[in-house]
């Protein structure tokens, strides 16, 4: 009788691991992304812009490619955490805290990303499409006329904390940070990003949201609760954006200007790198990530200034003849084989 | 001395929302027809403002004549992204709609870029002023009023008069009824597009009668999200109700701005626009059909 319950208990267990078999792809790039930058340091710079922008991708799809929901203003929530970095390090700079800062920091960043999130969310998720739309528009530019215009934080002349940085952990130590481990936060949240999607999707979490998808209304009287799953979804992914800001934008940068990190452009390229990949899926934003990030880069070394030229054509052939993304149509055509289960 | 400057503000703040709420018609009339929001609306309004540039420096001729001539351009491209793109995503979820829309923006930016450069343009067409008891007017602005005026009735006319509008607004109220009464619906999606983006780049010729100055191809951000504002101000879908959206908007601008000026140690600038959004919020909130919007 132990016996059985023990075997049970074990392809249990196999299965459960099983379930997370679509981490491997993804995890796949991010480590070879990172291997790419340690062996090759040179392609460093390079490998920095693809993490951004495959955690961008993969940050915001949490909540744009589960829900269907478009939120204009998601650059707002990268922006907080960029302050919450900044305001951190000011904070604690002299606390002989060491190393210790940029978790303060990174940790505030968080908050106060989750803290709008909250407010936000339950203010602005009661609308619906355009109007959504609109108004998380109006929420980020808000916020940053807001800083401009009551002189909060430094106002338009925003935060400068290199000396700061310097003070609480030296020279050396300060330029390591900023230019090697604030990446590496990059490719972990990317990752962290990806675990939460995947154990989303295969869970009651993943089905509400795929009802709401579809259709609220029809969700609404199947009787899901899809407040508490927008939300949640919401929340999320406002969380891993402040982290992301955190570490991609404040301590990276170690200055933050109200009219850089709320520039809506950052926003537009999240949802182009999430429809180039696929909207909802697993390892979409990765791709997607990477394809937009080597595409911008290489149309920018090749066609230096006349870039955005031909990168708007390539967008609108994109959404006209591939709507799915690159992993929702591979998703279509692998159904049935083997590699169904490493993808999602 | 206050009421005075007011009173000159809010003069020049009915005639500029005058002109934003012209611009914005051509925003609402395509939601209210195919329930997509045109991100890449500034964009044409920029190019507008390039069509008078160019008619008035490199032609030498008077900006009125690129009004009409704005119109025929807007309406041509409308057609063109209407055909190859638009008209296939009318069935795709929003997120691709908000995305072509804003390609195709950013498409018109680096054409225009392209042809033009980056620098900011400007030009100086002066026909004289009028001096009111608290302000100077000069007579451009007064033309930039009163054709706005002229282009929302000539909007008005055509939605209730023609057989076109009509069948238009019976498409704008039940898509599925249109289509049993015969009505070619696709048809009336190309023809609200189309006239859609004529009446947003005619609205950036009138533009530079009331601001000749500052012309540069990423102009149009900022008349993007004031567009936004004012068409959920007027009722998102609703083309006239658009219009007066505008001109609250332009009075509470300037209005706001006199006001926050006299507070101290604060950007006046970028706190009225603070106030904007943040009255752009609450209208969300407590009504988001609009301030004017009927249901």
């Amino acid at each position: 009788m132990i016996s059985v319950g023990k075997s049970v208990n074990s392809q249990q267990s196999i299965v459960n691991i099983k379930k997370y078999f679509p981490l491997l792809p993804v995890y796949g790039i991010y480590l070879l992304l990172f291997l790419i930058g340690i062996i090759y340091p040179e392609m460093w710079s390079v490998v920095t812009l693809l993490a951004f922008y495959c955690a961008l991708g993969q940050a915001f799809n949490i909540f744009l490619g589960m829900t269907g929901y478009v939120d204009f203003g998601y650059v707002a929530f990268l922006g907080l955490g960029a302050y919450g970095m900044a305001l951190g390090i000011d904070v604690s700079h002299q606390t002989g805290l060491n190393i210790g800062i940029i978790f303060i920091g990174i940790i505030l960043g968080l908050l106060m990303a989750t803290l709008l999130s909250l407010v936000v969310g339950a203010v602005a998720l009661r609308l619906r499409g355009a109007y959504f739309a609109i108004a998380t528009i109006g929420v980020n530019e808000g916020f940053r006329y807001l800083i401009e215009g009551a002189k909060l934080w430094g106002g338009s002349e925003g935060l400068i904390y290199f000396r700061q940085l310097n003070e609480a952990m030296g020279r050396e130590k300060t330029n390591v940070i900023v230019t090697f481990w604030a990446d590496v936060f990059v490719l972990v949240i990317a990752a962290i990003s990806a675990f939460i999607t995947l154990y989303y999707m295969r869970s009651k979490i993943g089905y509400a949201l795929t009802a709401l998808r579809e259709d609220e209304d029809a969700a609404k009287v199947m009787g899901i609760n899809v407040t508490k799953y927008k939300i949640l979804a919401f929340i999320t992914s406002a969380s891993m954006a402040g982290m992301l800001g955190a570490t991609s934008w404040g301590l990276k940068y170690t200055h933050v200007f109200p009219a850089d990190v709320f520039e809506i452009h950052y926003t537009v390229e999240g949802i182009v790198i999430i429809l180039l990949g696929g909207a909802g899926t697993l390892l979409g934003p990765a791709a997607g990530g990477l394809l937009y990030g080597l595409s911008k880069y290489w149309l920018g070394a090749m066609f230096p200034g006349i870039q955005l030229l031909i990168f708007a054509p390539i967008i609108l052939i994109i959404i006209v003849a591939f709507p799915e993304g690159i992993v929702g149509t591979m998703k279509k055509k692998i159904k049935g084989t083997v590699l169904e289960r490493y993808i999602a | 001395m206050l009421l005075q400057q007011l009173s000159g503000n809010l003069t020049q703040g009915l005639i500029l929302g005058a002109i934003y709420g012209m611009a914005t018609m051509g925003l609402n009339l395509i939601f209210g027809v195919m329930k997509i929001v045109n991100v890449g609306h500034g964009a044409f309004i920029m190019l507008g403002t390039f069509v008078s540039f160019a008619i008035f420096t490199y032609l030498g001729l008077t900006p009125i004549v690129a009004i009409p001539l704005a119109f025929i351009v807007g309406f041509a491209l409308g057609s063109l992204f209407f055909y190859f793109i638009i008209g296939k995503l009318t069935n795709a979820p929003e997120l691709n709609s908000l995305l072509a829309t804003f390609a195709i923006g950013m498409l018109i930016e680096e054409v225009t870029k392209f042809i033009f450069g980056s620098e900011w343009r400007g030009f100086t067409w002066d026909v004289g002023r009028v001096t009111l008891p608290f302000t100077v007017l000069p007579i451009t602005k007064i033309y930039a009023f009163i054709i706005s005026i002229l282009v929302v009735i000539a909007l008005y006319l055509w939605l209730r008069m023609t057989r076109s509008g009509t069948a238009l607004r019976a498409v704008v109220e039940d898509k599925e009824g249109a289509r049993v009464c015969g009505i070619n619906v696709d048809r009336m999606y190309a023809l609200s597009f189309s006239i859609g983006i004529g009446l947003t780049v005619m609205s950036g010729v009138i533009l530079t009668f009331f601001i000749s100055v500052g012309l540069n191809p990423y102009m149009g951000g900022a008349y993007t999200l004031r567009a936004f504002v004012i068409a959920v101000l007027g009722g998102l879908g609703s083309p006239l109700g658009a219009f007066f959206g505008g001109v609250i908007f332009g009075l509470v601008e300037n209005g706001s701005y006199t006001l926050l000026s006299l507070i101290p140690g604060i950007e006046p600038f970028s706190l009225t626009r603070f106030v904007t959004f943040f009255i752009l919020l609450i209208i969300l909130l407590v009504r988001p059909t609009g301030l004017l919007g009927v249901k």
